[in-house]
């Protein structure tokens, strides 16, 4: 077994571009001691299960007889009986899954690597070099490889960002329009859209809960934090015309949209594309927008609200739609505070949801980057696992969707997970429990949005699953793990309104039970 | 789901007494808790006190009645029906809709007939109450497909302006004479929908109601968004003499089945796009079949439709899994297979 490692361990040092030879035997001791740090029984088992039919595939019949880096790197894999044995703690299928698992180990390594106060960054390029090579086949443009394998690629190139400019992937978000043209942005998310309910989930069921809160109004005035093309308002328009015979004409459309920096042309396009649209259907409609501030932050004076109508925030923030800039948590922060004062009757939010094991944690700041990188990477093993289930021979077209859409939405969730540990005012976490603390109450979501959204899900492959999550918030997951939330709230009156003799808005602390009370069978439900 | 209850550990007395603890027992084989309105009462105290019917457990709820004598068990079920009692729609979960009343029905026929001492009031009130019941399974079916009428509807327009938005991208790459990686037309045989189990309006009319008004829709909106469209096919001539009749496939608009056509399976050739000018559209016009077989494919498609009659609280949905074929032709006849999934989960 050790001459076996210190073979690899060999291949290692001398591919490495910094000197190692000193440190070979403190990478024997290592490797050969190492285990990883997390609780492999969640994430192997449905990584197991769900590749076990690419065990052929993993039998590399196609890597090029006359290319000897990928030769080696799969004559070390299949010479690699000896640290079966240590994966197999963690591994209940057979061979071909070992290469995940030794992938993923070494994502973790490398993220390991990064952390804390101990961080190893010599390591970590070391251990992304080995990656390199494992996963050379995937190679992320050409969307070949295994599944597993492109999304390690991802995954390890964004490591090397950080490493290398302390910026995550070659391509995060907001620089996707710069290397995919846009008519490939906007297929890959067409396909996404066809693959999984991810979007459509979030968008019908805010929709939904706006259509409910505006039942009765003649004039609503949507304020979208994030409007990108503008694609969850065609379904609003349309059901808005459409409302149950013998209902008042159809209220007054007004969508403001937020913009940031220089986008406005983009923005100003979008407008267009949605008044064309609402004038197809016969919708009243009107279109405007207004600029985030110079540090990012929303100011509610900048949003024209005209008497009589009533204001509804949208706040959309997974990372497939928003870009992955600096500063976005404080701009998301004072847009929903801003929701208060524009006397906001609803605020729809969606966001990304982790798996529960946070509970058990003492506080957000105790997680470090390893932590974070491996949640990440279950998040996003778990929506592979998902488009792969659905459509296992329309390879070419998941990787147009990975490419595209993912990938960027890994380097960026990468970054986050760094920087969270290092700035101040870069931590997200979840919003759903910020609104609470900021006094933000529960909107229940009607049964009508329920079931709505298990018929959706029923369009797709099984495994998808919504639940309630408290009342005012259903949940999306694949199979056991919770991928997407969307959730209700109506934002606490506005400070002016305020008597002088009730207490302020409590900012920052957690709210006692006072603050979260329930519309069960208000006007807000719609029956 | 009835669940298995245990013995508890409360000697049955002879007859119908009243405990110690002021809990109303009975005789029988298994010892049955009579849920007085003030014991009642208290449990739904208890309950409140503890944030409601979700949150609260058989254990906590034990524990601030503090009513001797009363056990998980009673709890446990008693729970339940409140539970159930209070959001009836949460039955869409598990079982079909029918299913869930017919439990009911009979759990609450069970209970009935075997406590004893119930007066002629308490029947007729069991009887009203299964009534109830019946009643309410129609309305939550009726409910449900009202939802999936809008669901439709939405999904249709949501996928109307990504087809704007696709259409108005390409033209613009092939303006700008730049090759895109991904030709617009590899559609071919092997689309594969997403939501290609969506009932046709056809299909709809199967149950009335508000079909009329789907339609009225769907021709306003042919009209006005002919003007929206960039470009319009000649075959979609025959859209008009359609409406009402089955899906028109050759309007990209109109079409649901065919408005995702980017899904193609690995080992069709990526296409280069060719020039867009005058033939942006979505429909497969390229493939060797001509109209008429296309038309084959949504006539047949009422057949295997979503909401046929004959599925009860069920309602079936053609999802086109994981397979080569995706849309192909069986060798046999000239209809399109879709091959049938699984039943909407309720």
């Amino acid at each position: 077994m050790e001459t076996m490692m210190m073979k690899e361990i060999g291949d290692l040092s001398r591919s490495s571009s910094s000197s190692t030879a000193s440190r070979d035997v403190d990478f024997a001791c290592a490797w050969s001691n190492w285990e990883p740090v997390a609780d492999w029984a969640p994430f192997s088992a449905p990584v197991a299960d769900d590749f076990d039919d690419l065990v052929d595939s993993m039998i590399c019949p196609d890597v090029a007889l006359d290319d000897p880096a990928a030769l080696s790197s799969m004559s070390n894999t299949s010479a690699d009986t000896p640290i079966d044995e240590e994966v197999n703690t963690y591994a209940t299928a057979g061979d071909g899954d070992d290469k995940d698992l030794r992938l993923v180990h070494l994502l973790v390594a490398a993220a390991e690597a990064l952390d804390g106060p101990h961080r190893y960054p010599e390591l970590a390029r070391v251990i992304l070099v080995r990656l390199k090579e494992l996963v050379e086949r995937a190679g992320v443009d050409s969307g070949g490889g295994t599944s597993i394998e492109r999304l390690a690629a991802h995954f390890a190139d964004a490591l090397q960002g950080l490493l290398d400019g302390g910026v995550a992937g070659r391509s995060s978000v907001r620089d996707v329009r710069l290397h995919h043209n846009k008519a490939d942005v906007l297929t890959a998310f067409q396909l996404l859209q066809d693959m999984s309910p991810y979007i459509k989930f979030g968008h019908f069921t805010a929709n939904q809960a706006i259509l409910e809160a505006c039942l009765d109004d003649r004039r609503v005035h949507v304020v979208d934090f994030d409007i990108d093309e503008g694609v969850q308002w065609a379904s609003l328009m349309q059901a808005l015309v459409s409302r149950p015979g013998g209902r008042p004409p159809p209220p007054h459309l007004r969508i403001t949209a937020v913009s940031r920096g220089g986008g406005s042309r983009a923005m100003q396009e979008t407008g267009r594309r949605l008044a064309a649209f609402a004038a197809s259907l016969g919708q009243p409609f009107s279109f405007s927008h207004c600029r985030l501030d110079a540090d990012e932050r929303f100011r509610p004076a900048s949003v024209k609200v005209v008497k009589g109508e009533t204001v509804v925030m949208n706040c959309m923030l997974h990372p497939t739609m928003a870009a992955t800039r600096r500063g976005r948590a404080a701009s998301v922060a004072s847009f929903l505070s801003g929701a208060a004062e524009l006397g906001a009757k609803v605020v729809t939010m969606v966001e990304e949801e982790d798996d529960d094991e946070r509970e058990d944690l003492a506080a957000e700041e105790e997680r470090g980057f390893a932590a974070r990188f491996m949640a990440e990477l279950r998040r996003y093993s778990t929506v592979w696992d998902s488009l792969e289930a659905g459509f296992p021979m329309q390879g070419r077209a998941r990787g147009m969707v990975e490419r595209v859409i993912l990938g960027p939405g890994i380097a960026g969730a990468v970054n986050r997970a760094y920087r969270e540990g290092k700035e101040e005012g870069e931590k997200e976490g979840n919003w759903g429990e910020w609104v609470t603390a900021m006094g933000f109450m529960r909107v229940g979501i009607s049964c009508f949005n329920h079931c709505q959204a298990k018929l959706l899900l029923g369009l797709f492959n099984d495994g998808y699953k919504v639940e309630e999550d408290g009342i005012n918030k259903l949940v999306l997951g694949w199979k056991t793990s919770r991928l997407l939330s969307a959730s209700v709230w109506k934002p606490p009156p506005p400070p002016h309104l305020l008597l002088p003799s009730s207490p302020p808005i409590l900012v920052g602390t957690t709210s006692s039970s006072g603050f979260t009370t329930s519309f069960e069978d208000s006007d807000f439900i719609f029956d | 789901m009835f669940p298995s209850k245990k013995p508890t550990n409360i000697n049955p007395p002879p007859m119908c007494v009243q405990a110690d603890s002021g809990l109303v027992l009975t005789t029988d084989p298994k010892p049955r808790l009579r849920w007085t309105v003030e014991l009642h009462d208290r449990f739904v105290d208890a309950v409140n006190q503890l944030g409601g019917p979700d949150k609260a457990t058989p254990k906590t709820i034990m524990r601030v009645m503090g009513v001797k004598g009363l056990t998980l068990y009673h709890l446990k079920s008693h729970l339940q029906k409140f539970r159930l009692g209070k959001q009836p729609h949460k039955e869409f979960n598990d079982h079909s809709l029918k299913d869930a009343a017919a439990l009911e029905l009979q759990r609450n026929a069970a209970s009935s007939s075997r406590i004893m001492g119930r007066t002629m009031n308490d029947r007729s009130v069991q009887v009203t109450e299964a009534i109830r019941m019946q009643l309410e399974v129609q309305r939550r079916l009726h409910e449900q497909l009202e939802v999936q009428k809008h669901l439709q509807i939405r999904i249709e327009a949501q996928g109307k302006y990504m087809q704007s938005i696709l259409e108005k991208a390409y033209q613009t790459l092939a303006a700008e004479g730049m090759p895109s990686g991904v030709g617009y037309k590899e559609l071919g045989d092997q689309a594969l929908d997403a939501s290609m189990g969506f009932p046709s309006p056809h299909d709809l009319q199967l149950y009335g109601g508000s079909d009329h008004q789907v339609m009225d829709l769907q021709q306003q909106m042919n009209q006005s968004l002919d003007g929206f469209l960039l470009t319009n096919n000649s075959n979609n001539d025959n859209d008009n003499a359609c409406l009402g009749k089955k899906m028109r496939p050759h309007h990209p608009y109109m079409n649901p089945n065919e408005k995702h056509p980017f899904l193609w399976d690995d080992d069709l050739q990526v296409q280069e796009e060719a020039s867009k000018s005058d033939q942006i559209q979505v429909a497969p016009p390229d493939r060797g079949e001509g109209i008429d077989d296309i038309d084959d494919v949504y006539e047949a498609k009422p057949a295997a439709g979503m909401l046929s009659a004959d599925q009860s609280a069920g309602l079936e949905k053609k999802f086109e899994g994981p397979s080569s074929h995706g849309w192909h032709q069986t060798d046999d006849d000239r209809t399109w297979q879709l091959r049938p999934s699984k039943k909407l989960v309720l």
